[in-house]
C-alpha cells in the first residue's frame, strides 16, 4: 500500500507518522471532507467515503462538545473488535485539519497519540495557508464533461 | 470547497442535494448509483433512521474521469429534509461547491418547498455564501405523478426559481431528469472552478 497526497507538504510528515505510530490507515483531510493525503486505501472512492464519514463525525462531535462542554471536542477514539480509530484536530495556519488513523494490535492508542502530537507540531510549521489558485480548464471542457457523464450513465 | 492538486492533476468537488423531506434527494443518488459502473463509484453511504429517512446524509463518490487533463471526482451528498434536522443540514452544506434543490412537484408540498428554499438561503448566508454566485440547479421531481396532483414546471419556476437557475422536470425513481440535473450542475461547478464566467446561475 502506498501513500498518496493531494498537497505536497503532507507527504513527509504523514509518512513519518504512519511509520512511527505503526498505523494501518491514515487520512489527513479538511473538515469539509476533502482529502489532503492518505496511506493504506487502494481506491480513491473509498478514501472519499472515509473522509465524508470522518468529517461528519467531527462535525457532530464538535457540536455536541459545544452543547455540553461549551467548546468543541477535538479528538475521539473508538475501539472495534480488531481495529481502532483515532480522529483528531490538527491545528494549522488559518484553521485546522483532521487526521484519521486506523490501527490494530501492532500499535496502541498511547503510541498513536504520542506520534500524533509530533505530527501536529510538524504540520503547524510546514502547512501553507490555503491556496486560491484555479485550474486552467480548457475552453471546451463541457464537451469532455458531457462525454464522461454520458459514459458513466451508459449513454455514450 | 473544491480541492485541486496540481501535482497529480486531480479535482474533487462537493455537490449537495437539498430540499424538503421526501422530495427525492436520496432517490436521485440511488438512481445515479444504479447507473454508474462499479469501478467508477464508491459505496453509497446512508446514515438513515430505522424508517429509512435520512438522519445525517447520504454520500456517493463518483469518478468522472479526465477533464482538461484533470482526474475529476464528485462527492454527492444529500441533506435530511425533515425540519428538525436543521443543524445537520447546515453541517453538510459546509463548503459545498454546488447545490441541487430537489423540489417535490406535488401541489400540497408547495409550502414545504418554499420553506426548504428559505432554509437553504439562511444556511448559506450563515457561511457567508452569496447564493447568486453559487452553482445551483432546480429539479422538479415527481413530474410523473397524475397532472391533477402536481404543479407544472412553469408554475414551479414562477414560485421557486426567482433566480432563473437551470431547472429540470424529473422522475428520480425511474431516472428522467436525474442525468440532466447532474450534468447542468457539474458544468456550472467546473466553470466556476476554472474562473470562467457563468459558474453560478
Amino acid at each position: 500500500m502506498t501513500l498518496s497526497v493531494a498537497a505536497d507538504w503532507v507527504d513527509a510528515p504523514l509518512k513519518q507518522f504512519v511509520g512511527d505510530a505503526r498505523v494501518q490507515l491514515a487520512v489527513l483531510l479538511h473538515p469539509s471532507g476533502q482529502v489532503l493525503g492518505q496511506f493504506g486505501f487502494t481506491r480513491s472512492v473509498d478514501v472519499m467515503t472515509a473522509c465524508a464519514l470522518s468529517a461528519a463525525i467531527n462535525a457532530s462531535s464538535s457540536e455536541l462538545g459545544r452543547l455540553v462542554d461549551g467548546t468543541p471536542f477535538t479528538g475521539l477514539h473508538h475501539a472495534g473488535r480488531d481495529r481502532q480509530v483515532f480522529l483528531a484536530h490538527v491545528p494549522v495556519t488559518g484553521g485546522r485539519l483532521l487526521l484519521l488513523a486506523v490501527f490494530d494490535e501492532e500499535s496502541s492508542l498511547g503510541l498513536v497519540q504520542l506520534f500524533f502530537r509530533q505530527f501536529c507540531a510538524t504540520a503547524a510549521t510546514v502547512a501553507p495557508p490555503a491556496n486560491a489558485e484555479v485550474p486552467a480548464l480548457s475552453l471546451d471542457f463541457e464537451r469532455e464533461l458531457n462525454h464522461n457523464l454520458a459514459v458513466l450513465f451508459g449513454r455514450a | 470547497m473544491s480541492l485541486v492538486n496540481y501535482t497529480s492533476r486531480e479535482i474533487t468537488c462537493k455537490i449537495v442535494y437539498y430540499g424538503p423531506g421526501r422530495s427525492g434527494k436520496t432517490t436521485n443518488l440511488q438512481y445515479i448509483y444504479s447507473q454508474v459502473p462499479p469501478a467508477r463509484k464508491g459505496q453509497m453511504v446512508s446514515l438513515a433512521t430505522q424508517t429509512d429517512r435520512t438522519l445525517f446524509f447520504d454520500f456517493l463518490p463518483i469518478d468522472l474521469g479526465k477533464i482538461s487533463g484533470f482526474s475529476t471526482r464528485f462527492q454527492l451528498y444529500t441533506v435530511p429534509g425533515q425540519v428538525y434536522y436543521q443543524t445537520t443540514r447546515k453541517l453538510v452544506l459546509q463548503d459545498a461547491d454546488g447545490v441541487v434543490f430537489v423540489a417535490d412537484s406535488q401541489a400540497r408540498q408547495l409550502e414545504e418547498n418554499i420553506e426548504s428554499l428559505q432554509d437553504l438561503h439562511e444556511n448559506l448566508a450563515a457561511y457567508g455564501v452569496d447564493v447568486r454566485h453559487l452553482p445551483f440547479v432546480m429539479q422538479y421531481n415527481k413530474q410523473d405523478l397524475p397532472a391533477d396532483l402536481i404543479v407544472g414546471v412553469r408554475e414551479l419556476d414562477d414560485q421557486l426559481n426567482f433566480r432563473g437557475a437551470p431547472s429540470f422536470a424529473a422522475d428520480a425513481l425511474r431516472g428522467p431528469g436525474v442525468f440532466e440535473t447532474l450534468r447542468s450542475l457539474s458544468e456550472q461547478v467546473l466553470r466556476k472552478l476554472g474562473g470562467a464566467p457563468g459558474g453560478g446561475a
